[in-house]
């Protein structure tokens, strides 16, 4: 395939993501596949470049929850198509993510668009939804010795219970990297709790989560 | 200098009329767990007797001298009169407030049942309310409060449906979002018939984190108006989150006072609005209670004061497990810098 084709490819499915075309989404990733692009490469630098620039616009206000939900729809359907043709060989497994909303919390936005990111990401995402209880985290990290748990409060009520998943986690297991998510959840609380990431904002958790991903690649390469 | 009763103190604040010094109270919970232990009970007891939500809010306003009780302290209240549940988590060992644990999918099967004030806990609530008056109602203010029509919205119905909704199905949104307007109405107004001394209506996830401002003023605010125009009593505009961008079409909606969360820059926010308008915040609750050290607190209290608001109020409910020392250093504070005049409330 020449350059300025996959170029052309790649631009096509970030505007989709971008536009919340899901339709163009779907179209462009049909279209990576029948002219012979990596399927990854179509996910990673088209739809997830989109939905970084997302991100982006979510941080400069220009786009804001609605638009981030949208585009994450667009993400999924290209992704839909383009996931089942991931060559195994081709990228490293990355590895396995234990995400879920704690106990206390219903509200699961952030969450989801974490699991997205970490689905694109080539990860195999345990959601234990939301409401969790918190000894789930512990368990389901164990059972299948994933290498990430992210969890999320919304709420300042909830985040307290947090601290006690990371101590329980860090106890039994302390390589296991642990992100937390949500709107009361700071640099500080994150340090002082002895989380390895965090993100206040569903924008800055696109941002964040692809942040976490490249160190880990990163880390899997020197190995 | 004549001695105001606390009550007489926050409703002349809500008339902008001239009082000895500032309250210390609040539009949203405020109960300490030093209050709940002293009970003998845990707080997940404390949601569903009225005798337990009335009589944790009296002691912790008595403990640590408060100007207001604030009841309840849950937001399920009416999704559960509405047919939804709650979960009440009465074995978690730690402080959890009680959620909704079900959502409908589609708005259109939202249905408000005619007899709902009837329904799940809203009587007990009206009897908690109903003690309040008679034990502490000439001395102390009592305030209600009940969620926008936004927030409710995403209490009962699957908030990522109602944010996509608001771009892709606008019109079926904005019906939806009328009748949980009409809602919103009927409780304040239940609650005004009670005797509340304010009504606090928190919008709460309409912030600029969430909507765009031109989303904010065409789906948020024309509702936030219908509400604070049918009711008598004094009335306070809640935000958290983002309100920066806002703050000035929070201002045209009719309520009599705004209140904003730490997020927002009330030092700009005073010089956009002026000197009329009661602005009520905006300290971050847990932050400065519940893990602040005792020696931040007055700093952060006295910068509200500086910046501009005429009461202290904390941007959220406060969170039960607070540290009393500092509990008490927050109202020290307040009754420290707040014997002079703020912005828009003179002193006597």
């Amino acid at each position: 395939m020449e350059d300025a084709r996959k170029e052309e490819i790649l631009k096509n499915l970030a505007e989709a993501v971008v536009e919340f075309e899901e339709d163009t989404a779907r179209e462009w990733a049909q279209i990576a596949l029948d002219e012979g692009m990596d399927a990854f490469e179509a996910i990673m630098d088209g739809l997830a470049a989109g939905m970084e620039t997302v991100g982006d616009l979510y941080d400069r206000q220009e786009y804001f929850v609605p638009e981030l939900l949208m585009s994450a729809d667009a993400l999924y359907a290209g992704l839909d198509i383009l996931k089942p043709h991931i060559k195994q060989d081709a990228v490293k497994k990355m590895g396995q993510v234990v995400i879920g909303t704690v106990q206390g919390d219903v509200h699961d936005i952030g969450k989801n668009i974490i699991k997205l990111m970490f689905e694109v990401g080539g990860f195999d995402v345990h959601d234990l939804g939301r409401d969790v209880p918190l000894e789930k985290f512990v368990e389901e990290q164990l059972k299948t010795d994933a290498e990430i748990v992210a969890m999320s409060a919304m709420m300042t009520t909830t985040m307290v219970g947090m601290k006690k998943v990371i101590e329980m986690i860090k106890a039994k297991n302390p390589k296991v990297a642990i992100m937390l998510g949500g709107a009361p959840v700071t640099q500080d609380v994150a340090e002082l709790w002895g989380a390895d990431g965090y993100a206040e904002s569903a924008g800055n958790a696109v941002q964040e989560a692809i942040k976490m991903i490249s160190q880990l690649r990163k880390l899997q390469e020197q190995e | 200098m004549s001695e105001l009763t606390p009550k007489e103190r926050v409703v002349r604040l809500f008339k902008r009329e001239p009082i000895d010094t500032m309250p210390c109270f609040s539009g949203m919970g405020m109960v300490a767990i030093q209050a709940i232990n002293e009970m003998g009970i845990r707080f997940a007891e404390v949601h569903t007797s009225a005798e337990n939500l009335a009589r944790s809010a009296m002691l912790t306003a008595e403990m640590f001298g408060f100007d207001a009780v604030v009841i309840p302290y849950d937001m399920c209240t009416v999704p559960e009169a509405l047919g939804r549940g709650v979960s009440l988590y009465d074995g978690a060992e730690d402080i959890l407030y009680p959620t909704v644990p079900t959502k409908w999918s589609d708005p259109d099967d939202v249905e408000i049942p005619e007899d709902f004030l009837n329904r799940g806990r809203m009587p007990m609530v009206d009897e908690a309310f109903e003690i309040l008056k008679s034990k502490i109602g000439d001395n102390l203010a009592i305030g209600g409060w009940v969620l926008g029509p936004f927030t409710m919205a995403g209490q009962v119905y699957e908030l990522d449906l109602l944010l996509k909704g608001v771009r892709k199905d606008r019109e079926r949104i904005e019906a939806f979002l009328s009748k949980m307007t009409d809602l919103v109405i009927k409780v304040a107004r239940h609650y005004q018939a009670i005797g509340v001394d304010y009504m606090n209506i928190r919008e709460m996830g309409s912030g600029s984190d969430l909507l765009s401002p031109k989303v904010w003023k065409t789906v948020i605010q024309p509702n936030l108006v219908r509400i604070f125009e049918t009711l008598e009593i004094p009335t306070i505009n809640h935000i958290c989150g983002s309100t920066d961008l806002i703050i000035e079409m929070m201002n045209e909606c009719g309520a009599d006072a705004l209140s904003v969360d730490q997020k927002n820059n009330v030092a700009e926010s005073r010089k956009k609005l002026g000197s009329d308008v009661l602005l009520l915040g905006n300290f971050d609750p847990y932050g400065t209670l519940v893990t602040g050290d005792v020696g931040d607190v007055e700093p952060v209290i006295k910068k509200c004061i500086d910046d501009g608001v005429d009461a202290v109020w904390p941007g959220c409910d406060l969170w039960p497990e607070m540290k009393g020392e500092n509990i008490e250093a927050y109202v020290q504070t307040v009754r420290k810098y707040g014997t002079q005049a703020s912005p828009a409330v003179g002193r006597l």
